[in-house]
């Protein structure tokens, strides 16, 4: 019988403690309270490893790896956004490369198809097969965001935005967000103690702050209780970063953003002015 | 260093939402969502996020404390049991059982709540055991009780998503029951309607397909005028009606008196609208009716709640995956607190105190004899504090903030002989207590909750409580022990084994079983899966009732010393008496103090501008607050969060208690409104 992601899965992380490469490995344990995450540090427990359902790990990693001890050695099991995410951060100088090590999960066709994800897979795969990426456009509803009748795109946002219940999920989920204080908690722009907030001091404010950030994880939508598709509010400026500057946020630790170069160094001179800010054709 | 991820559930409302504590060497520092939990799915709203942040707050009481002349020592737990039950036991041999009286806690786990009634019930031998259900669902209990034979949700939350039409009256879910909100904007994105009855628009009106702004109290003949128009239309479901129900004839004579014109008159929406409503609500294939507060805080709550359960009925709207009538329950574990005999009239498991047979399966189990007479609510007990009540408990409750009239809750708290609470902080009550015991909070503690759509949920312990606190259920088990009860539970589990043998509703409900994702009872046997939908093919009772619904008049109209229909509720980013919420940074930044929603139009009329302080009165007495201007309030009411203790809205309510459930009318009194006079220093 070949072996399944699960069983490759556990012989990974089972090698990774016991060859001493990590000191630990953050992943989902099923016990008889559920599916949480969890620190592997011992072999036995590896038994209980499971992959799913879908649970984004990377804020948390960081997040533990900035509690944990500096010798500490902390290996993640990483779906391609995980991966995406971590290695935007390390660009950022927000993790130790040295001291996060990523075990590569490729998300199976029914996750990518949950997720609309065009990249399913991390670079290196450790578990599981590599599937086609989906393209969001295969599901209407959510294409009709992004493209079609700009008055009938705008009424889309109003109606999902009406729904906002201020709960700061998108931020929380957020693997890259990280201003302190943040933006949306400064008392500047954003008004306190009303809901829906503003789309444009909240919303807005938000989506650009992630602009050259945002690597696509999803994991602001997956957070949000009322369904606003949050990810299409960041698709057209990581489109447009893409098309016009071959930039894409997390799919190196090198490259970087055009937000940090000079004019001079456009690619191309004399771009016209950016019309995909709100449009899926424009930029075609 | 260790790092551990403890799974739990919200302390907050009724939804139950699951999450996930990061706990790093004793400390939790961080609250995060669970991606596999069947309710929240991953997602949590502002309190959620952020309901760790009052666990370690400074201000938590860590040892017992005693008050000497005015002033609270700290006192060893010995002493402190010492004390309770000398006092509690010399008040009964004064006053007799009836002298005292216990406020259970809809906070605290269902294990504890099972002790605090047995203490009270077993112990002192009287049914004085009640607490804050009194104030929000008691005419939900009451009324669907008596109607359909069960008081509780009759669908689960996940089956809204089944519906084509969502009728929600008085319930502002976006900020109160967020989760559940999220779920019905998921049934309105794959086609259903939404109408939301409030008179104030809403976040949940402004997202609706069609809002009626009914007139504060006018939800009966709202109700009644949509049910004459489905019997006009020939729209009710004959079939439903007679093989089901019982008593809808005198419910079709009195329709007579509901033509629309009276209706639309008293309701103050259109008759057109309430047409509209009807027919979309009887027309549909399943219609979910979801109901909160706006509702039941009224002294003809229970009349509401019939009119409800009538309107269901009369359309076959019940009974079926998305069809159904669904009471929002406003605290984390308050459909808990009832369910295991934190009521009045009612032992664990909805067995009337009143049934000989009942009792004496208690009276076996528990080694004592019971009283046979129902005790007093929470609100009678109040009114009585210092009278026939000499000596009240209460646990997790805080009556300074959440009754109604707290002047005059106040005066009847310093008349008792001895009042004990039992909190994790130092409550506007606990600073009257004689004894306060310093107790543990949801992270602090094994046990289980039940949630709004009665699923029995595991809570977990993360972190030990702070100093010397106890958990509440350690507490309690030293009180019964000391009180010569056989009080020795090696733990909570042990109390949930002995509940689900004397309450039938949670007869196969253990830790084990509802480790993962919970139980939803009536879950009899312990191979019995748990009952998502209630009601299905037959009612709890037998044949559903149509109990006609009396139409009153509010208790107070607005008139010319008080022109505004004070309205008092929940917003997002606090919580009830805000002991909680308002100890987490987060939540504080979000709204720092009291306010007072008003039209613009009735601003600009006095001269106020947004911000500006104001004094609002009524004939209880004045509180001084900021003023917000939003066109989402109706002209000539107003309305006020009551989380706020340094402008209590409790100042303002007052105690007019409907008739059969004695919940109070929180939701409508007279008010005056003034600018604010800076110089003036009497308030409340």
């Amino acid at each position: 019988m070949p072996m399944t992601a699960l069983d490759e899965a556990k012989m990974r992380v089972r090698q990774c403690i016991e060859s001493g490469e990590s000191h630990g490995v953050l992943g989902l344990i099923r016990k008889a309270d559920g599916v949480r995450p969890y620190l592997f540090e011992e072999a036995s427990d590896v038994d209980f490893l499971v992959l799913s359902p879908k649970w984004l790990l990377a804020k948390q990693a960081v997040s533990l790896l900035s509690k944990l001890p500096d010798v500490y050695r902390l290996s993640v099991i990483c779906r391609g956004c995980d991966e995406r995410a971590i290695r935007e951060l390390i660009k950022r100088n927000r993790v130790d490369a040295k001291r996060l090590h990523m075990i590569g999960l490729a998300c199976d066709a029914d996750q990518a198809g949950a997720c609309l994800c065009p990249a399913p897979a991390p670079s290196s795969v450790d578990i599981g097969t590599v599937v086609p990426g989906v393209d969001f456009c295969d599901d209407p509803g959510t294409k009709a965001f992004v493209s079609g009748d700009r008055k009938a795109r705008r009424q889309l946002w109003q109606e999902a935005f009406k729904k906002c219940i201020k709960c700061y999920g998108c931020r929380n989920a957020c693997p890259l967000c990280h201003c302190s204080p943040c933006k949306l908690a400064d008392g500047l722009w954003v008004d306190t103690g009303k809901v829906p907030a503003d789309p444009v001091t909240f919303h807005l404010i938000r989506a650009f702050h992630l602009a050259d950030g945002c690597v696509g994880c999803g994991a602001c939508q997956d957070a949000c209780p009322v369904g606003i598709p949050l990810m299409m509010l960041q698709w057209p400026m990581r489109q447009a970063l893409e098309n016009e500057y071959g930039y894409c946020a997390g799919s190196d630790t090198g490259q970087r953003s055009p937000l940090f170069s000079s004019l001079t160094q456009c690619p191309s001179a004399g771009l016209p002015t950016p019309g995909w800010i709100d449009s899926r054709e424009a930029g075609e | 260093m260790t790092i551990q991820f403890v799974k739990t559930i919200c302390p907050y409302c009724g939804c139950g939402c699951g999450i996930l504590l990061e706990i790093v060497d004793q400390t939790i520092v961080a609250a995060r969502p669970d991606n596999d939990h069947p309710v929240s799915r991953g997602r949590l709203c502002i309190k959620g996020w952020h309901a760790h942040e009052f666990v370690h707050h400074p201000d938590r009481l860590t040892h017992p404390l005693a008050k000497n002349r005015g002033r609270f020592h700290k006192i060893s737990w010995d002493e402190a049991m010492d004390i309770a039950i000398d006092r509690l036991s010399s008040a009964a041999g004064r006053a007799g059982p009836a002298g005292i009286g216990g406020f259970s806690s809809a906070r605290c786990t269902n294990e504890e709540n099972y002790l605090f009634q047995k203490f009270i019930r077993a112990g002192f031998g009287t049914n004085n055991v009640d607490h804050c259900a009194r104030l929000c669902h008691g005419p939900t209990a009451v009324a669907m009780a008596r109607a359909f034979g069960s008081g509780a949700m009759t669908n689960s939350i996940q089956d809204v998503v089944l519906s084509d039409c969502i009728l929600m009256f008085g319930s502002n879910a976006p900020e109160t029951h967020p989760i559940i909100m999220g779920r019905i904007y998921e049934a309105q994105a794959a086609g259903a309607r939404l109408i939301v009855v409030d008179p104030r628009r809403t976040a949940a009106a402004q997202n609706a397909t069609l809002h009626l702004a009914v007139t504060p109290g006018g939800d009966i003949p709202l109700i009644n005028g949509m049910m004459r128009h489905i019997l006009d239309a020939g729209l009710e479901d004959r079939a439903f009606i007679s093989e089901r129900t019982q008593g809808f004839e005198d419910m079709a004579r009195h329709l007579d008196q509901w033509p629309l014109e009276r209706a639309a008159g008293l309701s103050g929406i259109a008759g057109n609208q309430i047409c509209a409503a009807a027919e979309q609500y009887a027309g549909a294939q399943r219609a979910s009716l979801f109901f909160c507060m706006g509702i039941t805080q009224h002294s003809f709550g229970t009349a509401n709640v019939h009119a409800l359960c009538n309107l269901a009925m009369l359309c076959g709207q019940v009974g079926r995956p998305g069809a159904g009538v669904n009471p929002l329950r406003g605290q984390n574990n308050v459909q808990g607190a009832c369910d295991v005999g934190a009521l009045p009239d009612y032992l664990p498991g909805y067995q009337r105190v009143a049934d000989p047979g009942a009792r004496s399966i208690f009276e076996a189990a528990w080694k004592r004899p019971l009283s046979a007479e129902p005790g007093l609510t929470l609100t009678e007990m109040t009114a009585v504090a210092g009278e026939t009540i000499r000596a009240l408990y209460i646990m997790g409750e805080n009556p300074m903030m959440s009754d109604p009239d707290i002047n005059e809750v106040k005066t009847r708290l310093k008349r008792l002989d001895f009042l004990m609470v039992q909190d994790i902080f130092m409550t506007e009550t606990a600073k009257m207590a004689d004894l306060v015991l310093p107790g543990a909070c949801f992270a602090e503690k094994n046990g289980t909750f039940t949630n709004t759509e009665r699923r029995v949920q595991r809570v977990r312990a993360a972190v030990p409580p702070p100093g010397d606190a106890l958990d509440d259920f350690s507490i309690l088990c030293r009180l019964g022990n000391k009180l010569g009860l056989d009080f020795n539970y090696a733990d909570s589990s042990q109390a949930l084994v002995e509940l689900s043998c004397l309450a039938p509703i949670y007869g196969g409900i253990d830790f084990q079983r509802v480790a993962p994702h919970g139980l939803q009872w009536p879950c009899p046997t312990h191979d019995h899966p748990g009952t998502p939908c209630l009601h299905q093919g037959v009612f709890s009772r037998g044949q559903g009732l149509f109990v006609i619904p009396e139409f009153a008049l509010p208790a107070e109209s607005a008139d010319e010393g008080y022109p505004f229909a004070l309205i008092t509720g929940r917003m997002f980013a606090h919580y009830h008496t805000g002991t909680m919420s308002r100890r987490s940074e987060a939540l504080n930044r979000e709204a720092e103090t009291a306010f007072v929603q008003i039209h613009p139009d009735d601003a600009g009329d006095r001269g106020i501008s947004e911000g500006d302080r104001v004094r609002v009165s009524t004939r209880r007495g004045s509180i001084d607050l900021s003023a917000c201007l939003t066109p989402c309030i109706r002209p000539g009411s107003m309305f006020i969060p009551f989380h706020f203790s340094e402008a209590p809205a409790n100042a303002l309510t007052f105690a007019v208690l409907d008739p059969v459930s004695k919940i109070p009318s929180f939701k409508l009194c007279a008010a005056g409104l003034e600018r604010g006079k800076n110089d003036d220093t009497h308030g409340a």
